[in-house]
């Protein structure tokens, strides 16, 4: 009871300020709260809706007043030269912001190199094109827009009332809409992409998909308020709508907050536009100006992450015994006989890979069957991690063609092979670092695999984690494992998938005897629970242990192929290794 | 169709004013490139060190150029002290560019304090000197600014690139922790290139005050297309710096002769944006 | 615990105090003690990007605040100006119009300045049927609010009248110009002024080869004087701000071309006048402290004191101009209005307005045509000897100075 009182505060308390902030403009209280609360909500609207593209995945812009500004224009453009009624231009002006986010999204996206300040500057270049272009046709031509003559409609008694309606409105839409994206498939993604966006999209995340309508969301709402904001400001010019300051402080407010959190933008454009209008005073603006950048500077040494984050911490820290229901620890079975059918799961045929002048693969063809174990070793530079990288989707093809289960696979995105059962692993360990263990393998368990409950998938994960013996880690963040913890965490997370077809990339590497002894056992249970393996490895014991069949690279061609130890005896096989593998 | 001597014209401005953006850019590639801090308080430095020219040349009839040489010391040390408070306190990238938001704010208002926000103008002979060259005419000022500029970027690009401070410096751009298990010491590094950034700043700001508009809010007047020239001439390089200063500076300039000149912006920004997609191998 | 919570709430309660503070206390300037004093509330931009020239607009409110007060106030009142900041941006100036009028419960508001702050205003005044004296509104055809007063004399349509009062004067050159190159910026005022002169210049034979608009805040002018030079016309209009014609004719300088005669819009007064480039060039103003302008009443001492405190400001260009005169127009009105309305009732304020006239340091200034404004009484300076100089129309042009001719 007592549990679930505390969980339903926060919900009673914020429904109950929904309600009196709705009814607010009734109370007849004096303009100046309505309008300077509209602000807040101007703010938090704005700096929320930028944090769902550069918060939660990570793709930094600068230039949300590029779309902030399209929507302001649409509204003053279309109410004013063609008089469309006002309250119809803010769908529209969201429909605009969201299309050229997506026409911008459509080209940047592809490029994988247009990420960080690349981003960050493209999206400030587009600002600086838009507001030309707008100054330079009759949107605007140079004399602004006035808009006195569109008529608002009276939603509220005053119009003021009217705005603060609208921008409350908008705001709780856009809070939603963040705490929807953040607790949806569509966040979990978006929140993988921000940590490793190759991975994101080799566990089954559409990154690309994901990335275009996280920023088409976020510039829709940006426009939308832009069409508002139009209306409450009444005199429309180019220079005062794409200032630059603009862009700067929704990042501000994000960060301070905690820009990946669905309530930290808003926590910072409240505090801030509070911070902006408690030095307005005629006397003091201009030093006040000072001392609102210095608690500016002091807020982000001291809460580098956000003022959530930091709470958040806090209360973990204060917490006495944190209640969470432990994985439990799946006894590694002994296995029976496997099962290896006659059919092949998964054809390699003429597959190359070239890198510029490189040749990393030179027409491989391979047959893995499945249930079967498949060991692939060869030297270093061998194409070994290469196979597994074109395998899994990572690089595209040069030419030939990869076949799962009887479907084409060499073409399609990495996701979509992900979707198809292909797991992978990666030699050093990519965990999502901002996630915590649970979080990690769920996430996986959510894209890769069948389509399940929220509550399935947890089950699916906790077994897993249970499964590999991370049992009482999975509050913990990648950052507190050690080594042969991230290694596990690896499997675990390809497990959670389901994978008809497993791709371990070197899991024993770096392990001592014991943990690789560990590790031989599991990927024999993985085995057993009918998956078929492809393992990359060095350590020739494992590969002699464990594999069914063998395939020797060399210099991207297949070089050798049979079972483990004759295919290791052959003397050629030997000769490229000039006997160190033995030796290991 | 404008004549060739008006092209040629605008062409030569262009390029001598793009001097300018590849200056300011200097400092701010330094720092961006190889110590992953954006300095956004390089554009108030630079204004605060053209203030102080401005200062001592009107009260105090002291030449530009030992105007410069005074206040480049002095700005060498705020930018070692800004380096201390990022050292300090771990700053990452956004951070950074954060932080020196609020601290150029505070700048601003420093300079609006004592100087008031009014226009300014440091009045010297030296602004509407030119050479004549056939048709052609080469402001002196701009000249020796992309002089300046050139040996500034050229000497920085050799230290890189020659000496072991330069390799200890890129590589421990690439991984600073690598770097240290080879023994360089990426501190004291960081904290020289802080500094030079910073002195790089003021000598931009010395020009400033001899070419440009003085007001406290001039200092975000030219954020937008240094940071485009920065990412241009690819973070880090001073000689791509001061290049692709002169790239967009022509044609902002061309752009100008052509057509209505408020467009020109447009073709400053849609230069970096059809880099930026073409991906050429120097990026 | 308690001690903790103690804590915890004398710090809450003591930044709630120091935010309720800030909110509600702005800064109160002197006035001098006769009664319950008239609170008038209005913003300037004192931050921001449109801040160069607030600190004008202060010292000319302060200076008016202690004329009227050492005379009889607002109706033996004394008179005290709320002043807050708009930080240059119209959403934060209509929301602080509404503090003034809805919070600080202001008797009366006193425009901002610059375009946009007033038309977010002018919203406010409307909605609460306050009377709003703005001094510095360069397009009046979107002062739309009939009890909105502008203080400086641009008359209804200055885009058609004042381009007629600068043809006037180089048609009364010994060769006037028959060639005009336009360039200006797209700031709104100054490009609604250049539209209307390549209008009116093309009405009156003068051609118009080359009209130019750049982006306001234009740094490098190399190009466009590149264009100028080569159009070579007689007569060089510049629609330009701040510092940019001071640019613009170094451009030019250094292409080895001086324009014949230049005319300048709205530039910093101070660096065009002691730029070796600015000699002889023409300006638009309404009012210089000469002749005839400094026999108007008060306007000597105001001028002192402007130059006594612009000096101790700091401010680079310590002689009052229209800019400052504006402002001092306002209040004069404002005054005017109260003490002749014999009270602070805004409608009854706003019907003496349009009824009367009231003398400024504009001189009589009628408020009863289009969009409240009466005749335009925009003039020409040049610089003589490094000062600004009235020298059209001839009315207003004191004894011994003339249009010298380039």
């Amino acid at each position: 009871m007592a549990v679930n009182a505390a969980r339903d505060l926060p919900k009673a308390v914020a429904a109950i300020a929904i309600v009196a902030l709705a009814f607010l403009p009734m109370a007849k209280m004096p303009a100046f709260y309505e309008s300077f609360i509209y602000l807040i909500f101007f703010w938090v609207s704005l700096s929320t809706s930028w944090a769902l593209l550069s918060g939660f995945a990570g793709y930094f812009s600068l230039g949300h007043a590029a779309f902030f500004g399209v929507g302001v224009y649409a509204t003053a453009a279309l109410t004013t030269k063609f008089g469309v009624p006002f309250l119809m231009t803010v769908p529209i002006a969201a429909v605009l912001a969201a299309l050229l986010a997506a026409g911008i999204g459509a080209v940047v996206f592809r490029l994988r190199r247009l990420r960080g300040e690349l981003f960050a500057l493209l999206t400030l270049a587009v600002t600086f094109v838009i507001a030309t272009i707008i100054l330079n046709t009759p949107i605007d031509g140079g004399g602004g827009v006035f808009m006195s003559a569109v008529p608002l409609p009276h939603l509220m008694p005053t119009q003021t009332g009217t705005i603060y309606i609208l921008g409350f409105a908008m705001c709780v839409l856009t809070l939603a809409t963040a705490w929807w994206v953040a607790h949806s498939r569509l966040g979990l993604g978006l929140f993988a992409i921000h940590d490793d966006e190759d991975v994101a999209e080799a566990k089954g995340v559409p990154t690309f998909r994901y990335k275009i309508a996280a920023f088409a969301l976020s510039a829709a709402i940006a426009g939308a308020v832009g069409g508002i904001h139009a209306m409450y400001v009444g005199f429309i010019t180019v220079a005062g709508t794409f200032e630059l300051t603009v862009g700067l402080y929704v990042v501000l407010m994000s960060v301070l907050g905690g820009a990946r959190h669905w309530l930290g933008p808003a926590i910072g454009a409240t505090a801030i536009t509070a911070l902006l209008y408690a030095f307005i005073s005629g006397g003091e603006a201009i030093m006040g100006r000072a001392i609102v950048g210095l608690i500016l500077i002091a807020a982000i040494l001291w809460l580098p992450d956000g003022v959530i984050p930091a709470i958040q911490g806090w209360l973990k820290r204060r917490r006495a015994a944190p209640v969470t229901t432990r994985a439990e620890v799946v006894p590694v079975v002994p296995t029976t006989a496997p099962q290896i059918s006659e059919r092949s799961i998964l054809q390699v045929r003429g597959v190359t890979k070239r890198f510029g002048g490189l040749q990393a693969l030179a027409g491989v063809d391979l047959d893995v069957r499945e249930g079967e174990i498949f060991g692939l070793v060869g030297p270093n530079g061998s194409g070994k991690t290469t196979l597994i990288n074109v395998i899994s989707g990572f690089y595209p093809l040069t030419s030939g063609t990869i076949t799962l289960d009887g479907a084409e696979i060499g073409r399609d995105p990495a996701h979509e092979i992900a979707r198809r059962g292909v797991a992978r692993t990666y030699q050093i360990p990519r965990p999502f670092v901002n996630m915590t263990v649970l979080d990690n393998v769920a996430l996986c368990a959510t894209f890769g695999g069948p389509a399940r409950s929220q509550a399935e998938i947890r089950d699916e994960a906790m077994h897993w984690i249970g499964f590999t013996g991370l049992g009482g880690k999975e509050d913990v963040l990648p950052a507190g494992l050690n080594l042969h913890e991230r290694k596990f965490l690896e499997l675990a997370r390809a497990l959670a998938a389901r994978p008809k077809l497993l791709l371990l990339d070197e899991v024993l590497s770096g392990l001592n005897p014991t943990e690789i002894d560990n590790a031989i056992r599991l990927v024999r249970a993985i085995r057993a629970q009918g998956a078929t393996i492809i393992f990359v490895e060095h350590l020739m014991r494992a590969v002699v242990e464990l594999s069914d069949r063998v395939a020797v690279l060399n210099e991207g061609k297949l070089f050798a192929l049979g079972a483990p130890r004759e295919v290791m005896r052959d003397p050629r096989v030997v000769s490229i290794y000039l006997g160190k593998a033995y030796a290991a | 169709m404008p004549s060739a001597t008006l092209l040629g014209q605008a062409l030569i401005s262009g390029v001598l004013a793009g001097g300018m953006y590849g200056l300011l850019a200097l400092g701010l590639s330094l720092s961006w490139g190889l110590l992953r801090l954006v300095n956004l308080s390089h554009f108030a430095l630079a204004f605060l060190a053209a203030y102080l020219t401005y200062e001592l040349g009107t009260t105090y009839h002291v030449a530009p150029w030992w105007a410069a040489a005074m206040i480049v010391p002095v700005m060498f040390l705020i930018g070692i002290a800004q380096h201390w408070l990022f050292d300090k306190f771990k700053v990452n990238e956004l951070a950074s560019l954060l932080i020196t938001f609020s601290f150029a704010v505070i700048l601003e208002v420093a300079i609006q304090l004592y100087w008031t926000a009014d226009y300014r103008r440091f009045e010297t002979h030296y602004s509407t000197m030119s050479i004549k060259a056939g048709p052609f005419y080469i402001p002196v000022l701009e000249l020796a600014l992309c002089m300046v500029a050139g040996v500034l970027a050229w000497g920085t690009w050799l230290w890189l690139r020659k000496t072991y401070v330069g390799k200890a410096l890129r590589a421990a751009a690439e991984d600073a922790d690598i770097a240290a298990a080879y023994g360089v010491d990426h501190k004291k590094l960081a904290y020289l290139l802080s500094g030079m950034g910073a002195a790089y700043a003021a000598i931009a700001g010395t020009f400033i005050a001899l070419i440009a508009t003085l007001a406290p809010t001039q200092i975000w007047a030219w954020l937008g297309v240094v940071f485009a020239v920065v990412i241009i001439g690819r973070l880090g390089n001073p000689l791509g710096a001061l290049l692709a200063g002169m790239l967009i500076g022509a044609s902002e300039s061309i752009a100008m002769a052509v057509f209505e000149p408020a467009w020109a912006p447009v073709v400053s920004f849609s230069v970096l944006i059809a880099i930026l997609l073409w991906d050429p191998e120097w990026l | 615990m308690n001690d903790r919570m103690g804590a915890w709430r004398r710090r809450h309660v003591l930044g709630g105090f120091i935010g309720l503070a800030a909110l509600g206390a702005p800064a109160i300037l002197r006035a001098a003690p006769s009664g319950q004093p008239v609170k008038v509330g209005g913003t300037l931009s004192l931050t921001g990007f449109l801040a160069q020239t607030a600190v004008i607009h202060k010292i000319a409110a302060e200076i008016m605040i202690e004329d009227i007060n050492s005379r009889n106030g607002f109706l033996g009142r004394p008179v005290e100006y709320v002043l807050l900041d708009d930080q240059s941006k119209p959403d934060v100036a209509r929301s602080l119009y509404e503090k003034l009028i809805t919070v600080d419960k202001v008797d009366l508001i006193m425009g901002p300045y610059a375009t946009a702050p007033i038309l977010a205003a002018m919203g406010v005044a409307q909605r609460y049927g306050k009377v709003m004296i703005q001094s510095s509104m360069g397009i009046p055809n979107l002062q739309t609010y009939d009890m909105a007063f502008p203080a400086t004399p641009f008359g209804p349509e200055p885009d058609k009248t004042y381009p007629n009062v600068i043809l006037d004067a180089m048609a009364s050159l010994p060769t006037p110009p028959k060639s005009m190159v336009i360039v200006t910026s797209k700031f709104p005022s100054a490009q609604f002024m250049a539209k209307g002169m390549r209008i009116e210049a093309e009405k009156r034979g003068v051609k118009v080869p080359l009209y130019l608009e750049y982006e306001a805040g234009n740094r490098d002018f190399g190009a466009i004087a590149a264009r100028v030079k080569e159009a070579n016309a007689d007569f060089l209009w510049v629609g330009s701000l701040g510092l940019e014609s001071n640019q613009l004719l170094e451009a030019l300088r250094k292409l080895d071309y001086t324009p014949k005669t230049s005319f300048h819009l709205y530039p910093a007064p101070g660096p065009l006048a002691l730029s070796p480039d600015g000699n002889l060039v023409w300006c638009s103003t309404f009012l210089e402290p000469d002749e005839p302008f400094m026999s108007r009443p008060g306007m000597k001492k105001i001028a002192e004191l402007y130059k006594e405190r612009a000096t101790k400001a700091n401010l680079p260009y310590a002689i009052i101009d229209a800019q400052a005169a504006g402002m001092v127009a306002a209040w004069q009105i404002l005054e005017a209005g109260v003490n002749g309305a014999k009270t602070l009732e805004d409608k009854q304020i706003a019907a003496w307005l349009k009824k009367n006239v009231v003398t400024t340091v504009y001189g009589p200034t009628k408020f009863d045509g289009l969009y409240n404004h009466g005749e335009p009484a925009q003039l020409i300076r040049q610089v003589q000897d490094k000062q600004w100089k009235v020298v059209w129309p001839k009315q207003f042009v004191a004894p011994g100075v003339k249009l010298i001719p380039t």
